[in-house]
C-alpha cells in the first residue's frame, strides 16, 4: 500500500507543477487574445462574418467569455497550489493537520467559483450560438462539478475534525 | 488549564526523578514531561493507574482543580 503511494505522490507532484505552468500559459494566451492581437478582425474571419450588428454582438460576447476565461486562471491556481501543498504534507508523513483543512476549504471555494464561472460562460455561449454560427463550448451546468464542490466542502470539514482529534490524541498521555 | 498536575511535588516527596518514573511505568520521558508541565490535553486511566502504583498515591494526589485558572 505504502509503495503504491510512494510512486503516485511524486507523479502527482510533478503533474501539478506542470498544470500550474500550463494554467499560467493559458492565462497569458487569453490575455494575448484580448490585448495584443487584433482580435476583432481575427474573430470575424475565423467565423466567416461580415461587419454587422450581429457580428459585433458575437465578437463582444466572445471577448466577455475570454475575460471570464481569464478569471478562471487565479481560481485554478488556488486549487493546484493548495493541492500541491497538501501532497507535500502527505509526502512529509504529516497530512492530518489543520492547515490542510483550511487548504481544502480554499479549494472548495475556488471550485465553487469555477462552477459559477462555467455557468455564466455556458449561458453566454448559448445566447451567442446561432444555427449559422454554432458555438459549442465545454461550459455550463455539470452535475459532476457541483458534486466535486460539495465533496470538497465535506472533506474539508472531515479534515478539520480529524486534525482536532489527532491533536487531542497527540496530547493524551 | 483549570486542572493542575502536581507530579513535581509528588516526585519531590518520593525523592524520585521524572526519568526514574518514566522507566518504572513504561511511558516516554517526553510524554511524562507533557503531563508534568500541564500541557497534556487528556490522561489515560492506564497512565493514572501506573503513576499511582509507582508513587503509591491516589489520583487526587496528582490532579487538583483550580477554579481561578482559565480553562
Amino acid at each position: 500500500m505504502s509503495r503504491q503511494y510512494s510512486a503516485a505522490l511524486p507523479i502527482a507532484h510533478v503533474a501539478l507543477k506542470i498544470l500550474i505552468v500550463l494554467n499560467w500559459l493559458m492565462g497569458a494566451a487569453i490575455l494575448a487574445l484580448l490585448v495584443v492581437m487584433p482580435n476583432e478582425r481575427w474573430i470575424m474571419s475565423a467565423f466567416d462574418l461580415s461587419p454587422s450588428p450581429e457580428a459585433e454582438r458575437l465578437v463582444m460576447g466572445l471577448r466577455t467569455i475570454a475575460v471570464l476565461g481569464l478569471a478562471v486562471v487565479p481560481f485554478s491556481y488556488v486549487v493546484l497550489k493548495r493541492l500541491l501543498a497538501i501532497i507535500g504534507t502527505v509526502r512529509a508523513g504529516d497530512p492530518f493537520v489543520a492547515a490542510n483543512a483550511t487548504r481544502l476549504q480554499a479549494i472548495a471555494w475556488a471550485l465553487l467559483a469555477l462552477q459559477l464561472l462555467s455557468l455564466v460562460i455556458g449561458a453566454i455561449a448559448k445566447a451567442l450560438s446561432t444555427p449559422a454560427h454554432p458555438l459549442n463550448l465545454d461550459a455550463g451546468f455539470s452535475i459532476n462539478g457541483w458534486l466535486a464542490v460539495l465533496l470538497t466542502f465535506v472533506l474539508a470539514r472531515v479534515f478539520a475534525e480529524g486534525a482536532l482529534m489527532r491533536e487531542d490524541l497527540e496530547r493524551t498521555v | 488549564m483549570a486542572i493542575a498536575v502536581k507530579l513535581d511535588d509528588l516526585l519531590h516527596d518520593r525523592r524520585m526523578t521524572l526519568t526514574e518514573l518514566a522507566d518504572r511505568i513504561g511511558i516516554t520521558l517526553a510524554n511524562l514531561s507533557i503531563l508534568k508541565t500541564g500541557k497534556a490535553r487528556a490522561i489515560r486511566f492506564s497512565t493514572l493507574d501506573a503513576i499511582c502504583k509507582a508513587l503509591a498515591c491516589q489520583p487526587g494526589d496528582i490532579l487538583r482543580f483550580e477554579p481561578g485558572e482559565a480553562p
